[in-house]
């Protein structure tokens, strides 16, 4: 029995399924002209490929609720064709193709954790933390950057592959704190 | 899903909002005089009732009276205020929190302050400039504008909807990239209106002035009479909207017991059709309309929404003490 959910009380990051297609809620607008007919205009975002979708329900209807899932995973190491990662708790190893990765690729370095998402049963999609550390790999010294925004800023290459920019003062070598939602440079982490 | 996931976590009350409350409080200190002055008595008739007030489009919220006996809180004062009416009490009005169960938005809560007001002898007219006048005591003297329902369709969609057929509005919504829900052919006419009123006219409507959108369909009455305006037949009704929010809903009521019966049945019937519960009809009210309700005109005033464009607030929330997340 598919468990459902009322229009009503549909908030973001709900997980449902529409049309046989997961989806997590982005938002939920409740319209209601005046004593007519109310209905509820949802977004949301396709649970693996991203594209963000409006659907208009009947206030009241129902929705699917989709079988998802999520479990903290640690990264063991990367293969030719996908990652292999290990459940804290169980020990159970899974391994996903590069294809499903989308963004997270950059992202992606050994021993560290990450949220897998599971859709029915299956891993569909790897999320990385919200705040990643990581040691700079390649950055030019000091040199003159990016004015505009104010902060002068340079490229810098992280030990996963994410190209981001950093303050002029960075170095080489040094392990820094990024937000993975942007990209954005945060600080710099003492060690 | 917890709902209490869904709570906001417990927060002071802000500065800010303090000094909203302490203006809303001074809002009804106007509210009142504004009544006084005019010989309007005001009254408090129950919130709960044990028989409904039916409306396909209104959910109600039930409480149970020692855990069995199911009541219903009022979705807004009408039914008790009518039945005051056809006892003789002259012109009334009500200030209080009234319940629509699943309506909550932005600009819904689903508890709400309703200012409702009965004028007897009054004109649809009448009260519409009444109305005007007690939204200028909170937003200013704004200049308005009455249009009627289908003049209104005209000049934002160009149909002109009496002889516009299910199928031309649905070809309009599709053609417009109008979202629409998959069951809405079936749900006829005034549900495929209803659908381009809400998405494409009541956003735009009242931008710089008071919006009077009156004379709607007959299909769309509700607890109103009706009139020939020509070839149409309108409900004497009329909302009025500014800056694409609606403030207010007023008829010109109807007084006639059997048709009012006949109408509570159409709109049970609709709400089985929705899948919905029937309910009870206050057989005390249409005793009442029985009676003999004196000729009459009625509105009621969301005052919450008055509040968020008097305070220039986006969320129904934030002029409220709390929202529906918050307790």
């Amino acid at each position: 029995m598919v468990q459902q959910i009322s229009t009503g009380d549909v908030r973001g990051g709900a997980k449902v399924e529409v049309e046989g297609q997961p989806y997590t809620v982005v938002s939920n607008e409740f319209v209601k002209p005046g004593k007519g007919q109310a209905f509820n205009r949802i977004k949301m975002k396709h649970l693996m490929n991203g594209r963000v979708v409006e659907k208009t329900f009947k206030s009241g209807e129902k929705l699917d609720l989709a079988d998802v899932s999520e479990s903290e995973m640690r990264m063991l190491y990367k293969e030719p064709d996908g990652i292999v990662l290990m459940d804290e708790k169980t020990f159970e190893q899974l391994k996903i193709p590069f294809d499903s990765l989308g963004d997270t690729l950059q992202w992606l370095l050994d021993d560290h954790l990450y949220d897998v998402i599971f859709y029915n049963g299956a891993p569909v999609s790897v999320e990385p933390p919200t705040f990643i550390e990581m040691v700079i790999t390649e950055t030019s010294p000091g040199a003159r950057g990016d004015t505009a925004s104010g902060r002068v800023l340079k490229p810098a290459i992280l030990e996963s592959g994410a190209k981001i920019q950093v303050p002029i003062f960075v170095e080489q070598g040094e392990k820094v704190k990024v937000d993975t939602r942007t990209g954005e440079y945060v600080s710099r982490v003492s060690s | 899903m917890s709902r209490v996931s869904h709570l906001k976590p417990s927060t002071a009350l802000s500065q800010d909002k303090i000094t909203r409350l302490r203006d809303r409080a001074t809002q009804f200190k106007k509210v009142r005089a504004f009544f006084d002055q005019r010989n309007v008595l005001e009254v408090d008739c129950p919130i709960l009732s044990s028989e409904a007030s039916v409306d396909a489009h209104i959910d109600l919220i039930t409480a149970y009276y020692q855990g069995q006996h199911p009541y219903y809180l009022h979705s807004s004062p009408e039914y008790g205020m009518k039945r005051l009416l056809a006892e003789g009490i002259g012109d009334i009005y009500q200030l209080s929190h009234v319940f629509r169960d699943g309506e909550h938005s932005l600009k819904h809560n689903p508890e709400f302050m309703m200012a409702e007001w009965y004028r007897l002898n009054f004109t649809l007219e009448q009260l519409i400039e009444e109305t005007l006048h007690f939204m200028h005591l909170f937003l200013g003297p704004l200049p308005h504008r009455l249009v009627s329902y289908r003049e209104t369709f005209l000049t934002y969609t160009g149909l002109d909807y009496v002889h516009t057929s299910e199928e031309a509005l649905f070809q309009y919504i599709k053609e417009h990239n109008i979202s629409y829900y998959e069951s809405i052919i079936e749900d006829g006419k005034d549900a495929l209106l209803n659908l381009i009123l809400g998405s494409q006219i009541e956003p735009l409507l009242g931008q710089r002035e008071l919006y009077v959108l009156a004379y709607y369909p007959s299909t769309q009455a509700a607890l109103a009479r009706q009139q020939q305006r020509g070839e149409e037949t309108v409900a004497e009704r009329y909302e009025v909207y500014y800056q694409g929010i609606e403030l207010a809903n007023g008829y010109h009521e109807l007084t006639d017991a059997s048709e009012q019966a006949q109408r509570f049945k159409e709109s049970n019937l609709q709400r089985l059709a929705l899948g919905k519960q029937i309910l009870p009809p206050d057989q005390r009210f249409l005793k009442a309309l029985e009676k003999g309700l004196p000729d009459c005109s009625g509105v009621a005033v969301g005052f919450d929404r008055l509040m968020m464009l008097r305070q220039q607030q986006q969320e129904i929330a934030n002029v409220l003490t709390w929202g529906w997340q918050e307790i």
